[in-house]
């Protein structure tokens, strides 16, 4: 009896212990379970993606449901594998919110990008056009200005052409009356000798048939009204100075009389007198004396403006 | 005195048995069944993301993705049948990652090619206007 009751009281006292135990064991459990690692790290990423402007509104849906894994993951939990799962879950969530948002961010952006482009491409052709339309333009005033220049370039030619051609013709013409008139060119100008074949010994008077020469002159005077002469008596060194000073300006003045008689204005012709002076050859001899004895005109070779 | 508590003590510890057995009964017939819908599911969004080109964007996540779902069928050898659901669940979850960020490394490097696209466009524009002062 004694020895059951015994056993009854040890029954009943590791009764006791043990509920003691389990008691004391659970409290320990219920104070271990603290939030698990990770959670708030999943947290922090969590609100960052919220916070981000070009993101946040991105993604409402992940982040909703990023929002929820990160707060199951936060829940103190007994069972260290369920734990560890909700954390997992929860930092799968948030990156794939995050990337999800980056995505449609991206897509976002390309709209901007193609009206980018878009302009670009049209300044581009703009550019292109206006390059085009100015180098045309330019073309077109060089063809213009080319044209106009070789229009003027053939014009001057003709000009000149015509010019070259009708001073040639007068140079010509001129040159043919020069041969006619047998005159020499010389630093003077033109001289034409008449020699003393026009006048008798001693006379001032033209012999009758010896006016075919002055006749030439004439002609030439007539042609070339612009031209002036001047007519130059010289004599021999027979006789005394004044005589032949006297006799060459007599014989000047009737070569002058007679060409004004001719119609040729009084205006172009001057007469004088040179007598002896300047022979052309040497008075010693009959030929050389004859020589001297001359009347010379001189034609102007600048055209006076007599017009 | 002494007859009663034998009968008593007996009957404790038959009861006390049978709740063990039926306690184990429970246990062995509350054993969840094989997360069918979970592994299907982790499968599927893996496949989403191999379409997708996850295996040059994201290998890393892919990868992952793998792992878990064969944890997920060890476990669901072992009959571990909550730890299989969490690793298919967490396949799951990875190969939607490895997607997410495909599609975001796709578009970014979309985006790039048309800045650069512009970039060029506008140096050549300055180039030729440059030319012709």
């Amino acid at each position: 009896m004694n020895t059951t009751r015994y056993r009854d009281v040890i029954l009943h006292r590791s009764l006791i212990a043990a509920a003691v135990a389990s008691i004391l064991l659970t409290t320990a459990c219920t104070t271990a379970a603290v939030k698990p690692d990770g959670a708030a790290q999943a947290r922090v990423r969590l609100t960052q993606l919220q916070s981000d402007p070009n993101l946040a509104s991105r993604a409402p849906v992940e982040i909703k449901d990023a929002d929820a894994a990160v707060r199951a993951a936060e829940q103190p939990e007994l069972n260290k594998e369920l734990a560890e799962h909700r954390v997992y879950m929860a930092d799968r969530k948030v990156d794939t919110a995050k990337a999800l948002a980056e995505t449609r961010f991206a897509e976002d952006q390309r709209v901007v990008l193609t009206a980018q482009r878009d302009r670009a491409r049209l300044d581009a052709r703009t550019q292109e056009a206006d390059a085009a339309k100015g180098q045309a333009a330019t073309a077109r005033a060089e063809g213009a200005e080319q044209k106009a220049a070789a229009e003027q370039a053939r014009i001057d030619a003709s000009t000149a052409q015509q010019a070259a051609a009708s001073s040639e013709q007068q140079a010509t013409e001129l040159q043919r009356q020069i041969d006619v008139l047998q005159a020499k060119p010389t630093d003077r100008g033109l001289v034409l000798t008449l020699g003393d074949v026009l006048f008798t010994t001693g006379r001032a008077d033209l012999k009758p048939g010896a006016t075919d020469n002055l006749n030439k002159l004439v002609a030439f005077l007539d042609k070339y009204p612009d031209r002036s002469i001047a007519v130059q008596g010289y004599t021999d060194s027979v006789g005394s100075e004044d005589y032949n000073q006297g006799l060459s300006e007599r014989r000047a003045d009737s070569v002058k009389s007679y060409l004004t008689g001719q119609g040729i204005g009084s205006t172009r012709i001057t007469a004088s007198g040179k007598g002896r002076s300047d022979p052309v050859a040497d008075n010693d001899s009959a030929a050389g004396r004859q020589q001297n004895r001359r009347v010379e005109v001189i034609i102007s070779n600048q055209p006076t403006a007599l017009r | 005195m002494n007859a009663p508590p034998q009968p008593n003590r007996g009957s404790c510890l038959r009861m006390a048995l049978g709740f063990t057995g039926a306690l184990l009964l429970t246990a062995c017939a509350s054993t969840p069944p094989a997360p069918t819908a979970n592994l299907q599911a982790a499968q599927q969004a893996i496949a989403a993301a191999e379409r997708g080109e996850a295996a040059r964007y994201a290998p890393g996540e892919l990868s992952e993705a793998r792992t878990q779902l064969v944890l997920a069928d060890s476990a669901v050898t072992e009959r571990k049948m909550v730890l299989a659901e969490h690793f298919a669940d967490q396949s799951r979850a990875e190969a939607e990652l490895a997607a997410a960020k495909t599609s975001a490394a796709k578009a970014n490097s979309v985006n790039d090619e048309m800045k650069r696209s512009n970039g060029t466009l506008a140096e050549e524009m300055k180039r030729v206007s440059g030319d012709k002062p």
